[in-house]
């Protein structure tokens, strides 16, 4: 077998073959061939061997070429003379032809590349056997709005389901465990130093997990491995991480836990890696029955949502009833929560909202809207996959229209010929053959052009996507190269209609007797064309201004805290609960002004519980909220508009919280000018669960984002990072966020220094904390990293329409040169200057591009408009935008065209009218 | 279409055919050529000449004898007619004259 990989010569060049030599000869040739191929293989490598393959192919086609694409019983000659005129006027027009060429290239690469994207993108998950008949179970988005789905759900789903509902043959729970600063995980081994990585992809499964999913197991047994609570399955890269080239089963890896024990797990399978296009993506998977007794003990929780719950279901089940059916397990199963935790039924927890369960199909969890966030993987946009298509054809119409144009502008230079042919006795049936021949030689040509292109340019464009398309996989795929096929003959046929049709209605007298206004009469659809093709340019560089725009604004924005220059330390967490030690060393340190401690950073401020104010009848209300301690507010330069920071000396302050501006109004209290009145300090805040704790406001801070900037402020709680009254007391990540001093870190060596030093202080504490860091305006940035990446590309597409539109004027413009050199010249006799020669032939196009500006305004003001409401923070959709655009495509057009004008009024009238 | 003579790749293809005496096909071809020859010759080059001879009348062929490296598949055996022969011999007697009279080579002569 893989021998006779080794020797199948390229497919692409077969195919090739096939199509354009004749049969007789196709055993011979690939007998020789063959024999050659294989012994270039041996003798200079597969790459040598390959290349001269597609010399040697390349020149037996020309050699042998008798197209049997086209080929009925006898028409062998004419094909041979429709080729030889196509190649004659290709050759005597030379630059209509690079332009029609170099045009249909860009146009067909850039949608080849968007198609690539489109199908990479909508082909997650399809490697799983099962595919068709996974669901994910999302719920009602409890926390948020409840319309919403939300992807996570609580343990007790998958029980419910199993115990009442037949229809699923398996459901499996999956749970995000490590923390968000991801797993501390360790070999050790006796003759080498300690092996330590954090882990961020690493989860707990359920034991029937590979029954559904079917990843590939190198070793190891998937229907057992996850059964023991001390299994862990890992991916092949994680093993060599680990354990490099030594056998791995049975072997040990220790994880870090959160009182900072080790426990120990045995490695029980060992899978090929993830592949790429899944939504599930993982490094470790270790047995959900290693916390089975805290699973036991919150198993009835449907508050737990840490859970991603997978169904199989039954083949030939409807999905439609199937859903129907499970909307009946919430009000069952959940109302034990509700009274647990809560002390309310169910009805009044919901209070009349929606607690639906979803059935989310596996191909659709990678690329849909809802919901948006899950813990395993990646998550698609479907908006891209929208835009971009519709780019995509765009491009593709831009170039068709690129080529029609072009083909119809030069047929006044073929109307001679036209009419040659048919005085000679040719039928219009044959020269409408002959032009939509040419066609698809001209779009056959751009295609090969295009996919040589392509092939070259997928890298950057990968790296600038943050994608992994290939392209050769697919050229010997006979599907995509079905497509590629009739693409060519559908385009080439469509474009190749109109400019046939055209030009074989030419009546030969008029023609050859020289009435050259024949040429002349498509200008109406050509200006239209021109028109349409400058209209869409221009809309799109309205909207990739105004994406830059969006993108400025949002980074310049007042955050309301100060986040440059802050460094900020993770797993402090891991050197213990108390860390004055590692602060007060730090403090010292003269490189920051400021040092803070806390359990969360911005913007990543995830965590939120229900709380009411204190009194009657008030209502229950959601809050962020994170701990952390006073200096952390002062280091964030956070302003207090009433109240106080927490302050050490005092000691009751651990129990005292401080709200923002926006939860102070949520709970009820007023705006900051009722203050005055009306005071939030000194209030209380209820917890809305549990034991129901009162917690006294000491202080409230102007709003300021804790989360991305697409998001508006919410209301934001901040606890006492000592409060032991609190649930999470002593849990969970924290964090020394340190404000550099910008007089003594002055530049990246500075910074690097410093980071060295605050590393060896954390090593000296101890050496088996991992030292990792960030800077909390980089965090603010990355939040815009996908808009970052289609901003990128959108103007990339920008230029790719705006070069083939100008391609296309700048063609026009040479054509229309041509018509108009004789009026020019007389102009020119007759005392006209040059500067006003290149006026009124610029001012031909300079009025279409006005057309255009004028059409395609509204239309970007549209689809901005649009893309500004997924923002909370918009920028302004300025007026001086649209005219900078305008403008720039103005400059754009008249550059193009600028040559041909300069040429065409430069002439010297003598040159031009002497022939007459 | 009178016969025009043979070109200089024509001829030295010709020959290589009538060396390899019923073995040629495509790929002998080019080797014998290349090993003579000492240049390196396309295949294409060595299908469309041979193809171009057989029009001429020149060369004869027919289909025959695979071997597992080519996948099964026959090759084409050129033979040379009588005609091609009889071209091929005029060639090297219109050389072989033209040489007897080059004085430099022919100390008789002179």
């Amino acid at each position: 077998m893989e021998k006779r990989e080794a020797h199948k010569t390229p497919a692409l060049a077969n195919w090739l073959a096939k199509r354009f030599i004749d049969r007789i000869y196709l055993e011979e040739f690939f007998g020789d061939l063959q024999e050659i191929y294989t012994d270039r293989l041996q003798s200079k490598g597969r790459f040598h061997a390959r290349f001269m393959y597609w010399i040697d192919m390349l020149h037996l086609l020309f050699g042998f070429s008798s197209f049997n694409l086209l080929k009925t019983q006898n028409n062998n000659i004419m094909i041979r003379s429709m080729f030889k005129i196509a190649w004659l006027s290709a050759i005597r027009q030379k630059q209509f032809t690079v332009l029609n060429i170099l045009g249909l290239t860009l146009g067909i690469a850039t949608s080849l590349i968007i198609g690539l994207y489109i199908h990479h993108e909508t082909t997650y998950d399809s490697f799983h056997t099962y595919e068709t008949r996974i669901y994910r179970i999302n719920q009602s988005s409890i926390w948020y709005d409840w319309n919403d789905q939300y992807a996570s759900t609580g343990p007790n789903v998958a029980v419910a389901l199993r115990e009442d509902v037949p229809e699923f043959e398996e459901v499996t729970r999956i749970l995000k465990i490590a923390g968000q600063g991801g797993q501390t995980i360790r070999h050790r081994s006796n003759q080498k130093k300690n092996k330590l990585f954090i882990e961020q992809r690493y989860f707990a499964a359920e034991e029937n997990f590979f029954n559904i999913f079917s990843f590939e197991f190198l070793q190891g047994d998937p229907k057992t491995a996850l059964k023991a609570p001390s299994g862990m399955v890992i991916t092949e890269e994680t093993a060599k991480r680990y354990f490099g080239q030594e056998e791995v089963m049975g072997k040990t890896l220790e994880v870090k836990q959160g009182d900072g024990s080790w426990k120990t797990f045995t490695i029980s399978g060992i899978l090929a890696n993830v592949p790429k296009r899944s939504h599930l993506q993982f490094d470790i998977l270790v047995s959900l029955n290693s916390i089975k007794e805290r699973l036991q003990e919150h198993e009835w929780r449907w508050v737990w949502t840490a859970f991603s719950t997978y169904g199989l279901v039954k083949e030939g089940t409807d999905i439609q009833t199937l859903t129907e059916k499970i909307q009946s397990i919430p009000p069952k199963w959940a109302a034990t929560t509700t009274k647990r935790i809560f002390n309310q039924t169910f009805d009044e927890f919901t209070a009349g909202k929606p607690w639906r369960l979803y059935l989310q199909p596996l191909r659709e969890i990678y690329l849909s809207e809802t919901p948006d966030q899950h813990y395993f993987g990646p998550t698609g946009s479907p908006q891209f996959v929208q835009i971009f298509g519709a780019i995509g054809v765009l491009v593709l119409v831009l170039s068709c229209i690129n080529f029609m144009n072009l083909s119809t502008a030069r047929s006044s230079n073929r109307a001679k010929e036209v009419g040659i042919r048919k005085v000679m006795g040719s039928e219009r049936k044959t020269l409408i053959k002959q032009f939509i021949f040419e066609s698809i030689l001209f779009v056959g040509a751009g295609t090969l052009c295009a996919v040589l292109l392509v092939q070259f340019s997928l890298k950057g464009f990968n790296a600038l996507a943050e994608k992994q398309l290939t392209l050769m996989p697919y050229l010997t795929d006979p599907i995509f190269l079905g497509i590629i096929g009739s693409f060519v003959l559908l385009l080439g046929f469509v474009s190749g209609s109109y400019p046939a049709l055209y030009l074989s209605s030419f009546k030969p007298i008029q023609v050859l007797k020289g009435k050259m206004s024949a040429g002349f009469k498509g200008k109406g659809i050509r200006n239209s064309l021109v028109i349409f093709q400058f209209t869409i340019s221009i809309a799109l560089i309205i909207c990739s201004f105004f994406v830059q725009k969006q993108l400025t604004y949002t980074s310049s924005l007042d955050l309301g805290i100060d986040k440059d220059n802050i460094l900020q330390i993770h797993h402090i967490e891991q050197l213990g609960f108390d860390t004055e030690i590692i602060k007060t060393k730090l403090a010292a340190n003269p490189a920051f002004s400021q040092i803070g401690k806390s359990f969360a950073i911005p913007p990543n401020i995830w965590d939120g519980e229900r709380y009411r104010a204190s009194g009657p009848e008030s209502p229950v209300v959601d809050i962020s909220n994170f701990r952390a301690e006073g200096d952390y507010l002062n280091l964030l330069g956070a302003e207090f508009v009433a109240g106080r920071n927490f302050d050490p000396e005092r000691i009751n302050d651990k129990y005292g919280v401080i709200l923002n501006e926006e939860a102070v109004k949520v709970l009820g209290w007023g705006t900051r000018e009722t203050y005055d009145t009306n005071s939030p300090i000194g209030k209380f805040v209820i917890q809305a669960f549990d034991n129901e704790e009162k917690m006294e406001v000491i202080g409230v801070v102007k709003d300021f984002n804790f989360n991305s900037v697409k998001e508006k402020i919410g209301p934001l709680m901040v606890i006492h990072h000592q409060n032991d009254l609190w649930y999470n007391y002593g849990r969970g990540r924290s964090y020394l966020s340190l404000q550099l001093n910008s007089e003594v870190v002055k530049n990246t060596s500075d910074l690097q220094s410093v980071l060295d030093q605050v590393r060896d202080e954390i090593r000296q504490i101890d050496p088996s904390v991992p030292f990792s860091y960030s800077f909390m305006d980089q965090e603010f940035e990355s939040t815009f990293r996908s808009e970052q990446r289609m901003g990128t590309i959108l103007n990339l597409f920008t230029a790719m329409a705006v070069i083939i539109a100008c391609l296309g004027l700048f063609g026009l413009a040479a054509f229309s040169a041509e018509q108009r050199m004789k009026e020019l010249g007389i102009r020119k006799v007759l005392g006209a200057g040059t500067s006003a020669l290149l006026v009124l032939f610029s001012s031909e196009f300079t009025r279409l591009i006005f057309i255009a500006i004028l059409l395609a305004s509204p239309m970007a003001y549209f689809l901005v408009d649009t893309w500004l409401t997924n923002f909370a923070y918009r920028t302004p959709i300025d007026l001086w935008v649209f005219m900078l655009a305008a403008f720039s495509a103005l400059v754009i057009a008249l550059v193009a065209i600028g040559y041909q004008s300069l040429k065409a009024a430069c002439q010297n009238p003598v040159e031009i009218l002497k022939d007459e | 279409m009178k016969n025009k003579g043979l070109g200089e790749f024509e001829e030295l293809v010709l020959l290589a055919v009538c060396i390899l005496d019923g073995g040629a096909y495509g790929v002998s071809v080019k080797r014998e050529v290349e090993k003579h020859s000492g240049r390196s010759i396309l295949l294409g080059a060595v299908h469309i000449t041979l193809y171009r001879l057989q029009d001429k009348g020149l060369l004869e062929s027919e289909l025959g004898g695979n071997t597992g490296k080519r996948g099964d598949r026959r090759k084409r055996l050129f033979k040379i007619t009588d005609m091609g022969m009889r071209q091929l011999q005029a060639a090297q007697d219109v050389r072989q004259r033209m040489w007897q009279l080059i004085p430099q080579l022919n100390p008789n002569m002179s």
